[in-house]
């Protein structure tokens, strides 16, 4: 099958002219880097027709720092920090990218603990990845009171990362061979204490945004990306769950103890903007049934493995190790020479590089308006796409 | 178009790859034959928006609930978790002594350079010991590996978070406020040397003060690889 590069240049010569006065004439408008429904600075390059939206470009690269080619000239222990700088808001399932990539190669066997450790922080993680992802929707489609409602959920649960870990939003915590830091004290009360009470928070989103008509008109049948484009397209996470497949690492891959713990995958059934948003409520409620099968039983055991101060080296070749965090499979790719401690390349298999381009076969011929629902809807992380 | 209940999810298992999944998929509004009649719709819409002007109410009416912190104000009160990271400072024994030794594992360990260590050899001792710990907070990134590769427990976190200043050359600190042995030399040295009085003094005569913007760092306007000399009046 041939395939048809085109450059941004070619991509913005118009098409149409006017021929009359009453034609109308295409024009592009740019919606960024600076825009509020943009989340950070990607720039969307818009060809309109009125209000009528014939083309998304997104055009990438504002805060590209390289941090696959930084990645090159660090140890794997080193590198794992910049992953927090990724998606920040999978900031510890990036950390255990890595570490599984790492584990993988020096076939390293962990013992339950760690593994029941990063489970349960890889979850709290995606509830409040998942309830800032909520407020915001809410507040991209012109509801304030969500956005102050998620963050006011949301802050209970970086405040248990806080007691552990030490940091809020880039934690390195998850290390090749275990974890940074024995879980605090008071962790398990902690968290026990938090699912009680988000889970009526939940249903109190339901009844503020979900069960909401102006809300349920605003992302139904708005944005539909069918099974076979998201496929195609190598969107993953929740936006390819909600056209339809229930691809779910988890599930069909499990890492971790996620082969021990009873949860359903939430799908959609048309792949529209309201799927995208029902499957991510329902995950915060299955996340948070992981948490309650995993947290009284934590078995004791030693949380590092390797010892940080050695040099770790790889094996020469390749090595790969996946996962699902909030947004869909994170994938790391890492060559070694066999000498080295650093990598020779490395690089990432990012979520939220893959789905960006599906607002452009979301958004084609229906409205602006509806394209911030849309690009809310995939729920994007910037800096996961520049790197 | 009618109006859709969030609650009426269906469950159902499948199978993904040989992988049995059990999935529940979003629910959607009627449609068809079941599609509901125009009055039913407007009274659920009507409805669902009053649900939602009730659950902003109740907070309203609830002043309780109100979780906002009044930063500045609670500065007293305000206590940060015993393992927060804030800023790095150097571990001390109740006399003042350290416990880092200047070797050089934090410095290898951190990854962006933002640790600068320089050791030199104690004239009575004969050991290495730590000269100057330069920490740079400008380009920190918090990453606690420094704490975690060091072998002696010579390094812990602050929980101080108020670090903003008017120019960066200001966040390069010097970290030890002496260059000397540290706690377990003058312990060993006791316990060896034949006249261990006269030893010891000589031993601690040898430490010389280091102020945190003292020497190479900015403010002496000597500068520092990276950072320009800060010139003050």
């Amino acid at each position: 099958m041939a395939v048809k590069v085109s450059t941004l240049d070619e991509r913005i010569k118009l098409t149409d002219s006017a021929d009359s006065p009453l034609d109308t004439q295409e024009y592009f408008i740019n919606m960024g880097p600076q825009h509020p429904a943009t989340h950070g600075v990607l720039r969307l390059m818009l060809k309109l027709d009125g209000e009528t939206v014939r083309e998304v470009i997104p055009v990438l690269g504002y805060i590209h720092r390289g941090i696959e080619k930084i990645g090159e000239h660090s140890t794997y222990r080193q590198f794992v920090h910049l992953t927090d700088r990724c998606d920040y808001l999978s900031a510890m399932m990036n950390n255990w990218a890595v570490s599984l990539m790492v584990e993988k190669a020096l076939k390293v066997e962990l013992n339950d603990r760690i593994e029941y450790i990063r489970t349960i922080m890889a979850e709290l993680e995606r509830i409040q990845s998942h309830m800032l992802w909520w407020g915001v929707l809410g507040m991209d489609l012109g509801a304030f009171t969500p956005f102050l409602y998620g963050f006011r959920d949301r802050e209970l649960i970086t405040d248990i990362f806080e007691e552990t870990i030490g940091c809020r939003l880039t934690m390195n915590y998850i290390q090749p061979g275990g974890v940074m830091d024995d879980i605090h004290p008071n962790f398990v009360d902690r968290v026990k204490k938090v699912i009680e009470y988000a889970k009526p928070k939940i249903d109190e989103y339901e009844e503020l945004l979900s069960g909401n008509v102006i809300i349920q008109e605003r992302l139904r049948n708005v944005g539909v990306l069918s099974a076979d484009k998201a496929t195609s397209l190598g969107v993953t996470g929740p936006v390819l769950r909600a056209s339809g497949v229930p691809l779910d690492l988890r599930r069909v891959a499990p890492y971790g103890v996620y082969d021990k713990v009873n949860f359903e995958v939430a799908v959609g059934s048309v792949g529209d903007c309201w799927d995208r948003y029902w499957v991510r409520i329902e995950e915060i409620r299955q996340s948070m049934s992981m948490i309650e099968q995993l947290i009284d039983n934590i078995p004791a055991g030693k949380t590092m493995l390797m010892k940080p101060a050695k040099k770790t080296v790889l094996p020469e070749g390749s090595h790969y190790a996946q996962l699902e965090t909030a947004r869909g499979i994170l994938g790391i790719y890492a060559v070694s020479d066999g000498v080295s401690d650093k990598p020779v390349r490395i690089h990432m298999r990012s979520p939220n590089y893959n789905n960006v381009w599906s607002a452009d076969e979301m958004t084609r011929d229906s409205r602006i308006g509806d394209l911030v629902a849309n690009v809310s809807s995939i729920d994007i992380v910037v800096p996961d796409i520049d790197r | 178009m009618s109006y859709i209940d969030p609650k009426k999810s269906s469950r159902s298992a499948i199978e993904v790859g040989g992988v049995p999944v059990n999935i529940v998929v979003a629910p959607r509004g009627a449609t068809g034959d079941k599609r509901e009649g125009l009055l039913t719709i407007f009274y659920k819409s009507v409805k669902s928006l009053l649900t939602g002007m009730k659950v902003t109410i109740g907070y309203l009416v609830r002043p309780s609930t109100v979780v906002t912190q009044q930063y500045p104000e609670n500065r007293e009160t305000l206590k940060m978790f015993e393992r927060f990271r804030g800023q790095l400072r150097l571990v001390k024994d109740e006399n003042g002594y350290m416990n880092c030794n200047g070797c050089d594992f934090c410095e290898k360990a951190c990854p962006n350079g933002s640790i600068i260590l320089q050791d030199r050899r104690n004239s009575v001792s004969g050991k290495s010991e730590l000269e100057r710990y330069l920490w740079r907070l400008d380009s920190c990134t918090f990453c606690n590996a420094c704490i975690q590769a060091c072998p002696h427990d010579a390094l812990e976190w602050s929980d101080g978070f108020e670090a903003a200043v008017y120019d960066r050359r200001l966040l390069v600190y010097t970290l030890n406020d002496y260059a000397g042995p540290p706690v377990n030399h003058i312990k060993r040295f006791k316990k060896k040397a034949g006249t261990p009085e006269d030893r010891v003094e000589e031993l601690l005569a040898t430490m010389e003060p280091r102020h945190q913007y003292g020497g190479p760092t900015p403010l002496s306007g000597k500068g520092m690889p990276g950072v320009p000399p800060l010139k003050t009046d």
